[in-house]
């Protein structure tokens, strides 16, 4: 039986970045204080965009999107609207509005504004069933990077790399290590454009620029080994891609994670700007991934393989093989394993355990031992960040879609539950807990009613696909929301003061 | 108990500055469906209209014209969306500031 070999080299390279970000993360622990006083106006805004971008590229950024165009062309491009237009949302309606509420997460908002524990309880369970899938995602990405590096399948993969995320926490946590994350999307973005540009070169494009040097690429394909991917909608149609990429805009602007860097910004206007460095840091990594995937093909026309890949599990790993049929020098294809790797380590890790804070914070001590102390919290923490690791890789085993599919569900899920409850309450002074709860629970029912109904009424599957149900389902769930609270008593005197006063800074009435 | 109609609603804002934010949200959230909604129709318009040929023949910036206004012109679009609404915040936030001032300095002459 062939044992492909260790790669020696893309494995010194993931371990000489993971030893640069915790040592950076040492250094940035000890000085954070006296940068938060200094940092403000020029470096503070990029500071702050930095830390959005780096704290948003995942597996699904990293590998997820080129293997989607790889695999599906246009229809990719659902994705980069989806992902980069989200934030369009994020700034205009929740940005500024969030911070003045003065809370820590989503279910920490849920509560105050809705004066509601089952709502934050619910709201909760959501944001950890979210952690899951988009962990899954994450899991998926680490494990696809291990087999190769280590040349075992998948499923020890898997396990190797459960273990390493663990480990991994529970290390920084030991030694104090603060995610250093300026540092750490300058290292991705390099690790992602630089092999392009190699890749570009190599093939005789544009290479300064790949992003736009790809396009010759396309037309290559086309003449000269008749290739093309499918017009945009013939395959897809124009109702499935708007809904999947108005699911992930709602989505970006639900995912607990994501508003979480809008809750405790030290100044309301760097954030803005902040979102807007942010924005254009992603679309950096947006505009390059479809490079990756066209130039895979020609790699693959060139060298004869056939045009009919469809393997999920090679099309999410389209990023190292085109890095790999190029024979660009190894530590070339190990600076890109290296940020593949560590942008899903970064995300899955904060997500573990802001899932496991959560079960600590708004669930344990409410539903299931009221009463407990700081200590009893901290330690069923730490038991939940475990548990929650656990079913991630139990998941991941058999994942059930390509990386950006899966972590597509989960945005899902955010649109159909969290944005509305956010969106109404802030902008909303009438919604109250009788809304949200119904909301949610109506939200829930949307994002997998097509996963579990989907096959048996047709029309479901039809409207509402799983990866794209928020599309009608974040509508649907504003009107169950406007609905039940305008039949239900409105919210307090005092939340709807704080709402005009504090948030909206409307004029005090007499 | 606050009257429903004194309850904060995006579509009866209270108030100059909320009314002014929520007056350029509007416009923005127009700018951005218009855009994706628009570019989209375009290209569908395109494929099922015209030959489908046409949308890999025009290329713009060395890409097929479809592949350029959804990957690279929307992204650039709404970047440049988000610049505007900042600026619109921070010249209105420093407007509602230099009032505030000046109300606060006026009744300070008046305590004086």
């Amino acid at each position: 039986m062939y044992n492909p070999p260790v790669q020696l080299v893309p494995l010194a390279i993931v371990a000489g970045m993971f030893a640069l970000l915790i040592i950076s993360g040492l250094r940035t622990g000890s000085r954070q204080t006296s940068e938060y006083g200094f940092s403000g106006g020029y470096t503070g805004r990029v500071g702050i965009g930095a830390a959005i971008a780096s704290n948003w590229m995942s597996a699904a950024s990293f590998l997820g999107l080129a293997g989607m165009f790889y695999l599906k062309g246009y229809y990719a491009m659902a994705f980069v609207v989806g992902w980069t237009g989200g934030y369009v949302l994020l700034l205009v309606l929740m940005a500024s509005q969030i911070r003045r509420f003065g809370k820590y997460s989503a279910p920490d908002f849920v509560g105050f504004r809705y004066e509601s524990e089952v709502a934050r309880t619910l709201a909760a369970l959501i944001s950890i069933t979210i952690t899951i899938i988009y962990g899954v995602a994450q899991f998926k990405g680490i494990a696809l990077l291990l087999a190769w590096i280590f040349g075992i399948g998948y499923t020890p993969a898997v396990v190797i790399g459960a273990s390493l995320v663990v480990s991994f926490v529970v290390v920084s946590g030991a030694l104090g290590v603060a995610r250093n994350q300026k540092m750490q999307y300058f290292v991705l973005i390099i690790a992602f454009i630089l092999p392009l540009m190699l890749l570009a070169r190599k093939l005789g494009y544009f290479w300064l620029l790949p992003q736009f040097g790809y396009g010759a690429a396309i037309t290559d394909l086309q003449t000269q080994f008749g290739f093309a991917w499918s017009e945009p909608f013939s395959t897809v149609s124009l109702y499935q891609w708007l809904a999947l990429c108005f699911t992930l805009m709602f989505g970006t602007a639900g995912l607990p994670h994501v508003l979480a860097r809008f809750y405790m910004v030290p100044g309301i206007r760097d954030a803005r700007w902040g979102v807007v460095w942010g924005l254009f840091f992603i679309a950096l990594i947006y505009w390059s991934a479809p490079a990756y995937g066209v130039l895979a093909r020609l790699f693959e026309a060139r060298a004869g393989f056939p045009f009919n890949s469809a393997d999920p599990l090679a099309a999410d790993m389209v990023v190292l093989t085109a890095a790999r049929m190029a024979q660009l020098p190894a530590w070339v294809i190990g600076l890109l394993a290296a940020g593949g790797i560590s942008a899903a380590f970064s995300t899955v890790s904060g997500m573990l355990i802001t899932g496991s804070a959560s079960f600590s914070h708004d669930i344990y001590p409410r539903l299931i031992r009221p009463g407990a102390t700081e200590s009893d919290k901290v330690y069923v923490a730490k038991g939940f960040f475990l548990i929650l690791a656990a079913a991630v890789m139990a998941l991941a085993l058999k994942p059930w879609g390509m990386i950006a599919e899966i972590a597509a569900l989960a945005f899902a899920l955010a649109g159909n539950t969290i944005f509305p409850a956010f969106l109404l309450g802030i902008w909303w002074g009438r919604a109250n807990a009788a809304g949200v709860i119904a909301g949610m629970l109506t939200g829930i029912l949307v994002t997998f009613a097509p996963l579990v109904l989907g096959d048996a009424v047709p029309l479901i599957g039809t409207l509402l696909p799983p990866t794209a149900s928020a599309f009608i389902g974040a509508p649907l769930v504003l009107a169950v929301m406007v609905a039940v609270s305008l039949a239900a008593p409105p919210p307090s005197n005092g939340i709807a003061r704080f709402l005009a006063r504090d948030v909206h800074d409307c004029p005090e009435e007499p | 108990m606050h009257e429903p109609n004194k309850r904060v609603s995006f579509f009866r804002p209270r108030g100059s500055t909320m009314r002014g934010e929520t007056r350029v949200i509007k416009l923005v959230m127009a700018g951005w469906l218009a855009a994706i909604a628009g570019s989209q129709f375009f290209v569908w318009f395109l494929e099922t209209n015209h030959s489908a040929l046409l949308l890999n023949d025009y290329t713009f910036f060395n890409l097929p014209v479809h592949f350029w206004l959804t990957g690279q012109f929307l992204p650039l679009w709404f970047i440049l969306l988000c610049i505007l609404f900042n600026i619109w915040m921070d010249r209105h936030a420093a407007r509602s500031l230099d009032g505030s001032l000046r109300f606060r300095i006026r009744s300070g002459e008046r305590g004086d």
